[in-house]
């Protein structure tokens, strides 16, 4: 939720502050984030078109003061509130997003190496990636990457030449990046076009012939969003929740610095909990039969002292039946396709439920007590930390389909 | 060119590089084959690098060959004995004599034993103060002398059946069984299925040299312990049976400060049992999985889970056959004698 | 199977008696230490892994006048085990005089799914829902101070109001959108 998001990172022109209130006798723990006036940004004009959720509320009864100092926006948002009645979440999101939690999904597996470049996929796959979230961009131009590419090329050379006494020659040329859209992984015409990202740069003392090398790359993405939510956001909003990234820690930082400035978004940490790790295990194992998943592998981490770790890795034949004999009857005639196709929560839960039982039984450890913490297969693999590594083309639409709600979870109002 | 080859140069390098600078001057006090003068003249805040052009320097000076270095090694590999992985071996079936063999003749019987099975080699022994026989074997083969940078270390506790090893490869393996069993009067020698990165303690575990727990029908003093009452009006309604977790807990793993073992492995191949799930019940084949416990100190996290209700107690025998048994690698079938025997169906 | 019964013991001259349940027993111990400094009222905390209560305190034990669940959102278990120990308790405790706590609600680690959970089963039973941060003093303080607020109703020490009537002012109210299908 957005309070999440400004809590880990501070900026300058936020102030946080946690405060337990009582709201309607009702007691709420709320992150009050508000922003003062947007003197320090380079974009005056977007101070005056504040999306909502620009702003996330949180409705004390002691913060009047803060309330006087609220935008238009702000009460239009609480009037939206106040009709929807109870939020729900941590009494925080309004009713249009709290039910964004999907309770079953399709499965079916996606060739789409005849829709997409496969050179582009090819970058997508095989590498492990660090997500984050990022919040609606605003003004944000396929049309424009090119300009895009120059803009953060310049960008990133400037951010590193401070500091340098002396300018080196040539040093302009050092890294060089380009934005390009991929095409054709898209799921519904909601969806904007994903845009990857990559860094070339060439090594301080290499020779004039020395190709370039890849040093970072990115890709943003939004695959099956929500159109609910995606039809709410306003003209000029361009929604690519999902950001991965893979290369220096630095250059992560500088794109995501360059994109917060350039499109007044926000980004966040994007951890993959506990219900998208089994959903994943469910998901990878459906797919054995049409591509061997070798095994599942499940990390647990349980709370005892000193941090015990508990590594389950289940034979990939065993694991297809057990998952087999938990799915739901499949129903009798045309309705048969389709149901082998979507998989149910409660089907993952028993799937889970078998799985720690066979634990418990022999061990008598209960892993409900810890908390799923990675896991992984022939198919790819996923941590809690939020790295994500898909290792077959064919299910990449399906993670990204999951990993695209769980951004979409994040996004503050 | 000095009688420093290319291998005696890397292998000094390395240990340099290994042993840290602050440990570096007492490690070279203890090998004596440096003058007093030699030893005055290092400059420990110096870098690593100029250590090792010194030392190099010094050891050309004495005409120090690689025999020498391998010493050095096995001096900073005795005083840190936990670096590695150690895998344990034990010696079955003692012949009469074993429990007279003493270190001389360990020492000459192993040597020439092992010298006969393999042509090049190089063996190392002493004895370190905690009666431990430290050997330090460089193998080669038929054509090649003897490799002084991947060598073996072999730790044995006379008139125990335990050998420690570190890194054997399946071929090494036999010759240094053979020459074991030979040298210390057993007849056999098999896996003892325990490794860890601590010697110390998996030498502590297999020697039960801990704190160990009996089951005893009195409250004992650790039970009443545990009930200290921090305030007249705070009361635990239950603590009782936490008071009956901690004992048993304290029963499987010991008490006090536990050998620090990183990790146990199950592999399981038994039937998968829930009553919720007919179908995979009455399916005749294994649940084949593989489980594997990973911690800094695996007994204590298990002592802890168990007293804390994580596991449920009595706790089961497949997590305290580990320090029972001094083991940290079962396998697991249904109609296998061991601890699988004793499974009772789910309780859950 | 003994229930905790709300009314069976007559209660103690300016005392009031909280019941902590806890399967990880983590939290409940720092709340009870904070709840006995409070000096207006006599205090009692019991700290309980999960109900039922053994036998054999029942003659020691005063009338418990609330009682509290404690459920760290990021362990399954903790929400299973409260879950299972609502049955011990007497009807009676449900008209104000239980309420659930939970603690590591903003962490990453909690899924969604557990929260509504917990609204659900708050709601069901009208019971408050007190969110809770237990890692810091001020934290434990102002969680400790919530439930001052409560036990004292609960435990009939404050004029006019009845832990009935505060109760259906606090209790847990559920989303309307709840339960609604989701997209798809």
């Amino acid at each position: 939720m957005c309070g999440s998001a400004y809590k880990n990172r501070p900026q300058p022109n936020y102030c946080s502050c946690v405060v337990p209130v009582w709201v309607n006798e009702r007691p709420v723990r709320e992150i009050l984030t508000c922003q003062s006036p947007r003197t320090t940004r380079t974009h005056p004009r977007t101070a005056r078109r504040r999306p909502p959720w620009s702003f996330s509320v949180a409705r004390t009864p002691t913060d009047s003061i803060m309330a006087q100092r609220r935008s238009k926006n702000k009460s239009y948002r609480q009037s939206y509130r106040s009709c929807l009645g109870a939020a729900s979440r941590l009494s925080h999101t309004p009713g249009w997003t709290a039910r964004r939690l999907n309770t079953s999904r399709r499965t079916k597996s996606h060739n789409i190496t005849e829709k997409v470049n496969p050179e582009d996929l090819a970058l997508l796959v095989k590498t492990e990636w660090q997500l984050s979230y990022v919040t609606p961009l605003y003004q944000f131009r396929h049309t424009q990457l090119r300009s895009y590419s120059r803009q953060l090329s310049a960008f990133i050379t400037a951010e590193k030449q401070q500091g340098l006494a002396v300018e080196v020659e040539g040093a302009q040329t050092s890294f060089r990046v380009s934005f390009s859209a991929v095409q054709g992984l898209g799921e519904t015409d909601d969806d904007a076009e994903t845009v990857l990202l990559q860094i070339h740069s060439k090594p301080v003392f290499a020779g004039k012939d020395e190709a370039q090398k890849l040093v970072w790359s990115g890709w943003l993405t939004c695959i099956n969003g929500n159109p609910e939510y995606l039809h709410l956001l306003p003209k000029d909003f361009t929604c690519l929740p999902l950001f991965g990234s893979r290369g220096a820690e630095n250059l992560t930082s500088l794109v995501k610095s360059w994109f917060q400035q350039t499109f007044d978004c926000c980004f966040g940490p994007l951890e993959i909990n506990q219900t998208c790790l089994q959903w994943l295990a469910a998901l990878w194992t459906n797919c054995h039969i049409e591509s061997s998943i070798q095994h599942l592998k499940m990390i647990w981490t349980l709370p005892v002292e000193p941090p015990l770790q508990i590594t389950y890795t289940v034979n990939s034949q065993d694991v297809w039946e057990l998952w087999n004999s938990v799915r739901n009857p499949s129903l009798e005639s045309r309705e048969e396709e389709e149901a082998a196709r979507s998989i149910d929560i409660e089907e993952v839960t028993r799937f889970m439920q078998g799985l720690k039982s066979h634990f418990y039984r022999h061990f008598r450890l209960d892993l409900s007590a810890g908390r799923l913490s990675q896991v992984s297969s022939a198919l790819g693999s996923a941590k809690f930390s939020g790295r994500i590594k898909m290792s077959n083309s064919r299910y990449v639409l399906t993670t990204l389909t999951l990993l695209t709600e769980c951004a979409l979870l994040k996004m503050p109002i | 060119m000095g009688s420093m080859d290319n291998t005696a140069k890397r292998l000094l390098q390395r240990l340099v590089r290994r042993i840290p600078s602050q440990m570096l001057k007492t490690t070279l006090d203890k090998w004596s084959r440096l003058t007093a003068a030699q030893r005055q003249s290092m400059d420990y805040t110096e870098s690593k690098w100029a250590l090792t052009e010194k030392l190099l320097a010094i050891c050309e000076e004495n005409e120090l060959t690689v025999k020498h270095i391998a010493e050095l090694e096995m001096i900073h590999v005795i005083e840190n004995p936990n670096l590695g992985m150690w895998y344990v071996f034990q010696l079955m079936d003692p012949q009469d004599d074993a429990h007279s063999v003493e270190l001389t003749q360990f020492k000459e019987q192993f040597k020439s034993h092992l010298s006969e099975l393999i042509r090049h080699v190089s063996i190392k022994i002493k004895k370190h103060t905690d009666e431990a026989v430290w050997i330090r074997i460089a193998w080669g083969d038929t054509f090649s002398r003897p490799n002084h940078l991947k060598p073996t270390y072999v730790v044995h506790y006379l008139q125990t059946p335990y050998v420690f090893l570190t890194s054997p490869t399946s071929k090494q393996k036999p010759l240094l069984s053979q020459a074991l069993v030979l040298s210390t009067r057993y007849q056999a020698i098999k896996d003892a299925n325990l490794s860890g990165r601590k010697l110390t303690a998996i030498r502590d575990l297999l020697m039960k040299q801990y704190l160990q727990v009996f089951p005893t029908k009195f409250p004992s003093p650790l039970a009443e312990r545990n009930c200290v009452v921090s305030n007249l009006h705070i009361e635990k309604e239950q603590a009782g049976s936490a008071a009956n977790r901690h004992q048993m807990a304290c029963e499987a793993f010991g008490d006090g400060i536990l050998p620090q073992l990183q990790s146990a492995v199950y592999k399981l191949e038994t039937k998968f049992r829930d009553h919720t799930n007919k179908t995979m019940t009455e399916r005749d084949e294994p649940f084949k999985c593989v489980v594997k416990f990973a911690s800094t100190n695996l007994l204590e996290s298990l002592r802890h889970s168990a007293s804390s209700g994580v596991a449920s107690t009595p706790v089961t025998p497949l997590l305290s056959s580990v320090p029972l048994k001094g083991k940290n690698y079962f396998v697991i079938t249904d109609n296998g004698p061991g601890p699988s025997s004793q499974m009772k169906p789910s309780q859950k | 199977m003994s229930l905790l019964k709300p009314f069976s013991k007559l209660p103690g001259l300016n005392t009031a008696n909280i019941l902590l349940v806890e399967s990880e027993e983590q939290f409940q111990q720092s709340l009870a230490d904070a709840l006995v400094e409070e000096t207006s009222v006599t205090v009692n905390v019991r700290l309980a892994k999960s109900l039922p209560l053994p036998m054999e305190n029942d003659e020691s034990r005063p009338r418990i006048d609330l009682v509290v669940f404690i459920i760290n959102l990021t362990s399954e278990l903790s929400f299973q085990s409260a879950e299972a120990s609502l049955k011990y308790l007497d009807p009676g405790y449900f008209l104000g005089k239980v309420c659930f706590m939970v603690t590591n609600a903003r962490n990453a680690s909690s899924p969604a799914e557990r929260l509504d959970a917990v609204r659900k089963l708050a709601s069901s039973l009208h019971c408050p829902l007190l969110f809770a941060e237990d890692q810091t003093p001020d934290g434990v303080a102002s969680a400790t101070e919530r439930l001052l607020t409560i036990l004292k109703v609960a435990a009939g020490l404050v004029p006019i109001a009845t832990a009935l009537y505060v109760s259906n002012l606090t209790r847990c109210t559920l989303p309307l959108d709840i339960d609604l299908p989701s997209f798809d």
